[in-house]
């Protein structure tokens, strides 16, 4: 892969973290911070495949897919517990 | 993998660790200090992949996302509202 084109990936997906960081921080409900983690969490499961990728070793590709299945788990119980579920 | 990357990369997630840190000390709900505690415990994740400590960040991910997060809004069904 050349250099410029994982600069422009790297660039994209820390933009997108920025703006789901900056809804993390400053929104008004719980439920906005929910959506909002979980996009911050997809886009840092990229943001590691990418580095996995980069750094050439692919047993760091299991962290990923542990991290994956977790924070899905973590956001449904977010979610159970705003319909009063849990 | 050029070290200029790393350190943009670890940089931005210390930065957004440290202010979502004092954001959940500050704000004004319990379930949003329990999402930002959530979001503390991904960047730290993050720093661990970063550090070329793998095991660490699995265990980081597994307790930090899966079990603190339910277990902390467990607690906040249970606690009656004051």
């Amino acid at each position: 892969m050349s250099n410029t084109f994982s600069l422009i990936l790297l660039v994209l997906l820390g933009a997108g973290f920025a703006m789901a960081f900056i809804r993390l921080v400053i929104a008004r409900t719980a439920g906005d911070r929910a959506v909002a983690l979980d996009g911050a969490t997809l886009i840092s499961v990229d943001l590691m495949v990418l580095m996995a990728f980069l750094m050439g070793r692919s047993m760091l590709l299991d962290v990923v897919l542990v991290y994956a299945l977790l924070s899905f788990l973590g956001v449904l119980a977010i979610a159970r517990y705003l319909e009063g579920g849990l | 993998m050029n070290p200029d990357f790393l350190l943009g990369i670890a940089s931005v997630a210390g930065v957004s660790m440290i202010i979502a840190a004092v954001r959940a000390i500050f704000v004004r709900d319990l379930l949003s200090a329990i999402i930002l505690v959530g979001f503390v415990s991904l960047t730290a994740s993050v720093l661990f992949f970063l550090m070329d400590a793998p095991d660490v960040a699995i265990t980081e991910a597994s307790i930090g996302a899966g079990i603190s997060t339910v277990i902390f809004l467990w607690g906040r069904s249970k606690v009656r509202e004051e």
